[in-house]
């Protein structure tokens, strides 16, 4: 099974210590080995749920929930028509990140700041962000937002997701000029097959497993500003880690890769109640495709996801439900546009279903400690302490 | 064999039969229902059924615990398709026990039993994948705008007989005062409610009546109390339809006078009947799914006097524990798709309702006194007494017995 898939992943590490001049000793080199190969195969059911998130993600766009004229682009294959409530779902999660980053980037407009999007696999938020005309958001006007994007994944994601984007001027026409490693005198480095670097958009083909405090960061990093105002988001990413990994990694970046005095949020959209009827089902049906949701037992509610956020540093919390988010965070006429578009007649599902998903938010203060000022109301009209 | 027979024993099997064979048995079938009014009259003893969409392994597994057709007589409430991988094979399979037994199986129409609806969730897919055409889709929608819009069972009584399969306890009658047993897929009572000190009990599918509502028994001298003492007592007529009451609708006559046979329209009474739900609310509030309404205790309570009913059976809202009673044992919703779409984690159940044998099956019934929709309800009016009810608890099918050619359904998740 995991045969034909060796040969590769062996070149393409060589590839990259040599001709790249990026060894990766230092945070972990690859070396397949029986145990790695029941890994990898394991990895790669884990890399294959971003195909079905962007599938998820297309048939809200055609459904007409959301609007993103970029979701066609990394779908590969023929997209699939969802059901409503998963499409309605697709729509809440989305809108509920979207909002968050949009009242972090709104403060303050003129002030550079960075987004760090963890396992972002096919993930279009940053093309719709740099897409987007001025819209009024609360108060203000949203310009083109001042903001570097950085995403992480496997090299498994990122390949597949720079395809369309080195092919296709609607995509590439976003990302701005690119730059290169200070080092480097070759310009076809910076697109690479795995990796890109432009002004304001970064795509690291960085497994998360290997940052390690007490080991160099992988070098592509060196594009990340640590003294910028910085949101990272993981969509359904840290809870396929084992627990501890899983803390590892939000620690990494909130204590050790930024310091102190840089404010931080963390957005985590994550599964949550595995005890009740539907989550045991939950696990077990996810089980038998061979994905494991490794964080739900020690981060199975919303109590939990705020201790958790407390734990990494981040003193001020937020959460809801995907079930709260729509009953409370979504209103007026877009509720009725959204509620329009396809007879659900899934109530009691939709509520089992969305009540078993959370958006939770954590934040850190710093001198502009405004920053995040959206982020408490948000947590005190919706959900939260 | 007939054909007939061979179609029955291959559907069984969860094998698809020949494309010209449905559009036979879809015309049998339309012929069938045509003759049937919008509210088909139904004699106890009688098993009702909840929403199967298309879960075919669990509809096997709802006639093992039920008893097989034609020993039983069944009575489903709608949503045989949709959601589920084995529509086609579950509403075919019942269509052809309606056509083989049309007196010990009752279909009513359900809100997916709709073109719109089922081009939506899934039936129109399936047909296209399992025949390369929208014919079968088309020939099944044509049943749908024939299938009656509710059921009235008559004939119930008020206590329960003994378990059919009850080995263990075949010879222990059923105490006179017992109103509801329950009773899981091995046929083991699990629990049991007399009549008088219902409420005194709680279980996780009969809702508590909440502080300050009448009591059922009523005060001393109303008929409520009387019933508790006799034995073998007519248990009512209990009218089943798929969602609920329509604010268009006061009577079941009202239901009789509808146009029936077309595609379920976007509002209107036949559309509410197919859509609405209970809910804990006054008088009537606007539903989340869209279509249909919401409808409260006060609301129930009326209806059911109105029409001398003692209980509503309504299946459409998918119940963890199988089957909820509301409003003071008014109304109970039947949930009979154990582990709904292969992902809610929810038992299933079906409704046994048992014959009064005490007039010699003698069925007497009236829509009402004279003048009685005239005379001014008031919610603390004893309601009738409700038939004994016996409800059967099962579980999903294991998901591949005996080897059986079953795809492995997969759930959708957010990942």
């Amino acid at each position: 099974m995991a045969a034909p898939h060796i040969p590769k992943l062996n070149t393409l590490s060589n590839a990259r210590g040599t001709g790249h001049g990026r060894g990766r000793a230092g945070s972990g080199g690859i070396l397949i080995t029986g145990a790695e190969e029941d890994k990898s195969a394991k990895d790669r059911v884990v890399q294959q749920t971003d195909q079905d998130a962007s599938v998820s993600r297309l048939s809200a766009v055609e459904a007409g929930y959301l609007d993103d004229p970029f979701a066609k682009y990394f779908v590969s294959g023929e997209g699939q028509r969802r059901f409503p409530i998963i499409n309605r779902g697709t729509y809440v999660r989305t809108k509920a990140i979207d909002n968050l980053v949009d009242e972090f980037l709104s403060k303050n407009p003129a002030q550079e700041k960075q987004i760090i999007s963890l396992g972002a696999g096919s993930d279009t938020r940053f093309f719709r962000l740099m897409s987007r005309r001025p819209v009024s958001h609360g108060r203000g006007i949203l310009q083109r937002p001042n903001v570097i994007y950085h995403e992480i994944d496997f090299q498994a994601n990122t390949i597949p997701k720079l395809h369309p984007i080195k092919k296709l001027s609607e995509l590439s026409g976003h990302i701005g000029s690119p730059v290169m490693f200070s080092h480097s005198t070759n310009p076809s480095e910076i697109y690479n097959d795995d990796s890109l670097h432009a002004d304001q958009y970064h795509v690291h083909p960085v497994d998360l497993r290997n940052l390690d405090p007490s080991r160099p960061a992988p070098r592509s990093f060196d594009f990340v500003d640590t003294a910028l105002p910085t949101l990272i988001i993981s969509e359904c990413c840290l809870c396929y880690l084992p627990a501890a990994a899983a803390d590892t990694v939000a620690l990494y970046f909130t204590q050790h890769l930024f310091p102190n005095s840089t404010p931080v949020g963390l957005i985590l959209y994550e599964p949550i109640h595995p005890n009740d009827a539907f989550g045991k089902t939950m696990v077990s049906n996810l089980a038998a495709r061979g994905i494991v949701l490794q964080t739900l037992k020690k981060y199975g509610s919303l109590e939990a996801q705020a201790a958790r956020m407390k734990s990494y540093g981040l003193e001020g919390t937020g959460g809801a439900s995907v079930k709260d988010l729509w009953d409370k965070g979504v209103e007026g006429k877009e509720k009725e546009r959204v509620a329009g578009l396809e007879m659900v007649d899934e109530v009691e599902e939709w509520e089992l279903l969305a009540g078993h998903y959370c958006v939770a938010w954590g934040w850190r203060g710093g001198p502009e400690d405004d920053v995040w000022e959206g982020w408490k109301s948000m947590a005190e009209r919706i959900g939260g302490k | 064999m007939s054909d007939l027979d061979k179609a029955i024993s291959e559907l069984r099997a969860c094998k698809i039969i020949p494309e010209p064979q449905v559009r036979e048995i879809c015309h049998k079938a339309r012929e069938l229902l045509i003759e049937e009014a919008n509210v088909v009259q139904v004699d106890a003893p009688v098993t009702i059924c909840g929403d199967i969409h298309g879960q075919f392994h669990d509809l096997m597994e709802l006639f093992r615990v039920g008893g097989d057709v034609p020993d039983t007589n069944y009575l489903f409430m709608g949503d045989f398709v949709d959601r589920g991988f084995y529509s086609l094979e579950s509403f075919l399979l019942l269509l052809c026990l309606k056509v083989r037994y049309p007196d010990r199986i009752t279909l009513i129409r359900g809100n997916h039993e709709s073109r719109q609806i089922t081009t939506v969730y899934g039936f129109y897919d399936e047909c296209l994948r399992k025949y390369g055409s929208a014919n079968v889709w088309r020939y099944c929608c044509e049943v749908f705008d024939y299938l009656a819009l509710g059921a009235l069972v008559l004939g119930t009584s008020s206590t329960l007989e003994p378990s059919f399969t009850d080995q263990s306890q075949a010879t222990e009658a059923v105490d006179d005062d017992v109103e509801i047993e329950i009773m899981n897929s091995r046929n083991e009572i699990t629990a049991r409610f007399p009549r008088s000190r219902r409420r005194l009990f709680e279980s996780d599918g009969l809702n508590s009546s909440p502080p300050g509502t009448p009591s059922k028994a009523g005060p001393p001298g109303t008929g409520a109390t009387s019933d508790s003492g006799g034995s073998h007592l007519s248990g009512g007529a209990v009218l089943c339809v798929h969602g609920g009451l329509s604010p268009l609708i006061d009577s079941v006559d009202k239901i009789r006078l509808l146009d029936r046979k077309q595609e379920v329209p976007h509002e209107g009474a036949m559309c509410d009947l197919l859509w609405s739900d209970p809910d804990e609310i006054d008088t009537w509030g606007l539903s989340p799914r869209g279509a249909g309404f919401l409808f409260g205790p006060d609301i129930v309570k009326r209806f059911n006097h109105l029409n001398d009913l003692s209980l509503i059976a309504r299946a459409h809202q998918l119940v963890m524990e199988g089957f909820k009673e509301m409003f003071d044992s008014s109304i109970v919703t039947v949930w009979s798709a154990p582990n709904y779409c292969y992902r809610c984690g929810n038992v299933a159940a079906i409704l046994e309702l048992g014959e009064d044998t005490s007039n010699g099956g003698v069925v007497s019934r009236s829509n009402g006194d004279p003048g009685r929709s005239s005379q001014a309800f008031s919610p603390n009016q004893a309601l009738r007494s409700g038939p004994g009810r016996r409800y059967r608890v099962f579980e999903a099918a294991p998901q591949d017995p005996r080897g059986m050619p079953a795809k492995k359904p997969v759930a959708d998740y957010f990942l």
